[in-house]
């Protein structure tokens, strides 16, 4: 009984003494990463890390107020530049909660995937964070920017990125992983959201930029960038990213500017599908539909008439189609690029013809690819207002 | 078993000697013609006043007048006005009787001696329950007298099947320990194991219900498969459903066996409220205990192994309310749990009109002052202080304690091994649950083994007309509890 009682204290004891908590951290000595930046600069891979837990200076720690810190280190590779970010910090680098990834243009040109390899292999990482495209900037000012209404800036910029895609469709969030499936798939081309910088950088990156009503220097959402494999080719502007979002039936809200009659009106829709059919091999049908309301009505006209209103879905119908048209023409002739997966539907389809042309796709049978658009938006109601403004008036 | 002296001045000298002359034991003699008549009883625990109107004038009355008796003895016998009176010719009864506060009349030439009832009331009354209080429903409890007591529970169930069975444990204190159940309801085989317990019992003093427990308990638990209760309602529901209590002389607390895990969620009043409500209260009570038993292991476990499972802005947060605190995260938790746990002991020792400071210095110290010394950060005192509130949720303190136990099991695994090694105690809880068993029945019955009928009144209780079954997983002689013909 007693050499028993022994044995089992002394297993107890080899277990948790032997393991020496292998991976025991403390949380206050762990520097939390949320955004990490990836620039080139002089054949070298600078790597910023967005560090979000330094605590406020001289205000008691209580309230939980968190400011944050950027760090950065410069290698031929990246975990050489990560290690050097490593000798700066004096806590433990911890990549668990990274949010945000911002490339810049000069890594995007040159191929996203030689650098892809390891945020992926890293085991602590969730592979769950957006990946996002500096332009006009390098990609460390991003992380440097303070926001006025987000606690610390890698989330402001996954916030900015969620509220854009659901109010407005005018950008596409992708994920790390999505993106590089995306890279790796028969027939598609990714494309990122890019975002930019207004103002001057050295006085967004401190505290001070947030105590003013209006801030001088933000973070906004811009263009979305186009690749071609791996690869920067170029952007397309926001009504053009919506209607690629109409096309890839990504939209879920679109807010649409048109002309009749001289007038400007806006047609606001969030119910809108898209479907695309292979016909045969050298042409694909678009079906866009959809319903929604007129969001803003200027001059005189009569919206009491169903006539009126059959006459201005018309010129809506016309107006979509010509602006998805223009698009596509834009991404596919002229940055030959498929962001649209059209090449991965007629892979599904006839997959046997489509080894034979793979190689040559994006260069020669994409241009030739006959897209039939066919634009089917009604005009449900004229919102809260049945007659506009200055039709009382006179 | 030793025979009476026939002389009365003999016996009274006998029990003077046997007493050490204690100066609470009261003789007296009375001459008639031929005879002596002693009487002995102990002045600090009977009641002098019915000793004199009643035994000494009746003796009086029947030496005075003529009997229809030849001898004293018989006359004595039949026309002394007590209600309770014995016969004993064992000399060796003597000296409990006595201490018990009856009256014992010995009788030259007579080989019987007379024992009447003469006990004290010395006792507080039947008070309010103080550990267990309700809301609605019968607010008293049990006292120190054995007999009232006893009464609490006979006047509530009136069937004669409700048997009380004496025994004498304690070779000094003689203390009754009464076995009470329904004859014809309760399992034979268990009644038979705890008279078989209590048999055994060789201990010179039982003071209070808690000396007997730990002869009834045999497994190494730290959860209890026996429950107190000062409450007779609680009793008397208990018996009803086929259990067994056990009531000790001088003991405010009942003790109610089998019991099984869901006792401990269960209180008596749940059965004078609404089945709903109390339905919500149990499951809350359920969601307490895990809370309870895990909140502090799970706060480790994810500050120091698994940060990943913690969104941004939580673990952002909880890092920087960290910052500076000097002491590892298992030791600064096991702190504050020390402290409250020493301001809870404290608390229920002092006395009542003391409570007020003592709650101040808790909540300052503790609350404020800790946090702004920087020694602890603000969510392990908020961590700590749920911990603590959802285990005031149970009124029993063995089973409180047995969770504190297990809590801290937990919170040693999660500091060496994380949220695996979190995962991997609470199987060996569940299984170590699992193995329990008091008197044949399961501590996790009815859901280990899983007993469809009996889930009426586990965690949901059905309205009272749609219980028909007594708990099945007691093993009663007679299971059914209404509508007996038409459910059988």
């Amino acid at each position: 009984m007693k050499n028993k009682l022994i044995i089992l204290i002394l297993f107890i004891l080899t277990i948790t003494l032997t393991s020496g908590c292998s991976n025991y951290r403390e949380l206050n000595n762990l520097a939390i990463i949320t955004g990490v930046a990836i620039d080139k600069s002089d054949d070298k891979y600078e790597l910023s890390f967005l560090i979000a837990n330094s605590p406020k200076a001289q205000t008691s720690s209580k309230e939980g107020e968190a400011t944050t810190t950027v760090f950065s280190g410069k290698g031929d590779t990246l975990i050489e530049a990560a290690n050097l970010i490593d000798n700066k910090s004096p806590k433990q680098l911890y990549y668990g909660h990274i949010n945000v990834v911002v490339i810049s243009e000069e890594v995007a040109r040159e191929g996203f995937l030689k650098i892809a390899d390891w945020l992926l292999r890293n085991p602590e990482t969730r592979k769950q964070f957006y990946l996002i495209q500096a332009k006009d900037t390098k990609a460390k000012n991003i992380l440097k920017i303070v926001e006025p209404l987000e606690s610390f800036p890698s989330q402001s910029i996954a916030s900015l990125i969620e509220s854009n895609i659901t109010a407005q469709s005018i950008s596409s969030s992708i994920k790390y992983s999505p993106f590089i499936e995306k890279i790796l798939d028969k027939g598609f081309d990714p494309m990122l959201p890019s975002i930019s910088i207004e103002g001057k950088v050295k006085k967004g990156s401190t505290e001070k930029n947030t105590e003013k009503t209006e801030p001088e220097t933000y973070l906004k959402l811009d263009d979305t960038a186009i690749f071609r494999e791996d690869k920067l080719v170029g952007y397309i502007n926001k009504k053009e990213s919506q209607a690629v979002n109409l096309l890839t039936d990504n939209a879920t809200e679109i807010r649409y500017e048109f002309k009749y009659n001289g007038n400007n009106l806006v047609f606001i829709s969030n119910k809108v599908n898209n479907k695309t059919k292979v016909k045969d091999f050298n042409s694909i049908d678009v079906k866009v539909q959809g319903n929604g309301y007129l969001g803003e009505v200027d001059g005189k006209i009569s919206l009491q008439k169903p006539s009126t209103v059959e006459k201005i879905e018309k010129e809506l119908n016309k107006s979509i189609k010509k602006q998805l048209e223009k698009t596509l023409t834009k991404v596919k002739d002229e940055y030959k690029s498929d962001i649209l997966g059209y090449g991965n539907k007629i892979y599904v389809k006839y997959p046997k013809q489509w080894d034979k042309i793979e190689n040559r796709w994006n260069d020669k049978y994409l241009q030739k690819l006959k897209v039939n658009i066919d634009v089917d938006m009604t005009i449900e109601s004229a919102g809260s207002l049945i007659r506009t403004i200055e039709e009382v008036r006179k | 078993m030793k025979k009476i002296d026939t002389k009365a001045q003999n016996v009274i000298n006998k029990i003077k000697k046997l007493y050490g002359n204690s100066s609470d034991l009261q003789t007296r003699i009375i001459k008639t013609q031929n005879k002596d008549i002693g009487i002995l009883f102990m002045e600090s625990s009977s009641g002098s006043d019915g000793i004199s109107d009643n035994i000494i004038k009746g003796i009086d009355y029947t030496i005075n007048n003529k009997s229809i008796f030849e001898n004293i003895f018989d006359s004595l016998k039949n026309t002394i006005f007590n209600a309770q009176l014995l016969t004993t010719k064992d000399f060796s009864e003597f000296p409990y009787y006595l201490s018990s506060g009856f009256t014992i009349i010995v009788i030259d030439d007579s080989e019987e001696a007379i024992i009447l009832e003469t006990r004290a009331q010395i006792d507080r009354g039947v008070t309010e329950s103080t550990s267990e209080p309700i809301l609605r429903g019968p607010k008293d409890s049990f006292t120190e007298n054995h007999s009232k007591n006893l009464g609490l529970v006979r006047k509530r169930i009136k069937d004669p099947n409700l048997w009380f069975e004496d025994t004498k444990i304690g070779t000094r204190t003689q203390t009754k320990v009464t076995i009470a159940y329904l004859n014809d309801v309760a399992d034979k085989k268990c009644i038979e194991e705890v008279k078989q317990v209590l048999k055994k019992i060789d201990i010179d003093g039982v003071l209070d219900s808690g000396n007997i427990r730990e002869f009834l308990l045999k497994q190494k638990s730290v959860f209890p498969q026996i429950l107190s209760t000062e409450r007779p309602d609680l009793v008397c529901q208990s018996i009803l459903n086929g259990k067994i209590a056990i009531l000790v002389e001088n003991s405010p607390f009942a003790i109610i066996l089998p019991n099984v895990f869901t006792d401990f969620i269960h209180t008596s009043e749940d059965y004078y409220q609404k089945p709903l409500n109390i339905s919500f209260t149990r499951i809350l009570k359920l969601l307490a205990l895990i809370i309870t038993l895990f909140t502090p292991a799970i706060y480790i476990a994810i500050t120091t192994f698994d940060q990943t499972v913690v969104p941004d802005e939580l673990l952002i947060s909880l890092a920087v309310q960290r910052e500076g605190v000097p002491f590892p995260t298992f030791f600064e938790v096991i702190l504050l749990m020390m402290i409250f746990e020493i301001l809870r002991e404290s608390d229920i020792r002092l006395p009542a009109n003391m409570g007020a400071s003592m709650s101040i210095v808790g909540a300052l110290v503790l609350g404020q002052a800790a946090v702004d010394a920087g020694i602890v950060s603000p969510i392990a005192v908020i961590v700590v202080a749920i911990t603590s509130i959802c285990s005031l949720i149970f009124n029993d303190v063995d089973f409180m304690n047995g969770i504190r136990a297990w809590r801290l099991i937990f919170m040693v695994t999660a500091t060496f091994f994380g949220l695996i090694g979190l995962v991997a105690a609470s199987l060996i809880w569940i299984i170590k649950l699992s193995s329990l068993d008091a008197f044949g029945v399961p501590f996790l019955a009815p859901f280990s083994p899983f007993i469809k009928p009996s889930q009426k009144d586990a965690v949901i209780r059905y309205p009272l007309p749609k219980i028909f079954k007594r708990p099945l997983y007691l093993n009663g002689q007679d299971q059914t509890k209404q509508g007996g013909n038409n459910e059988k």
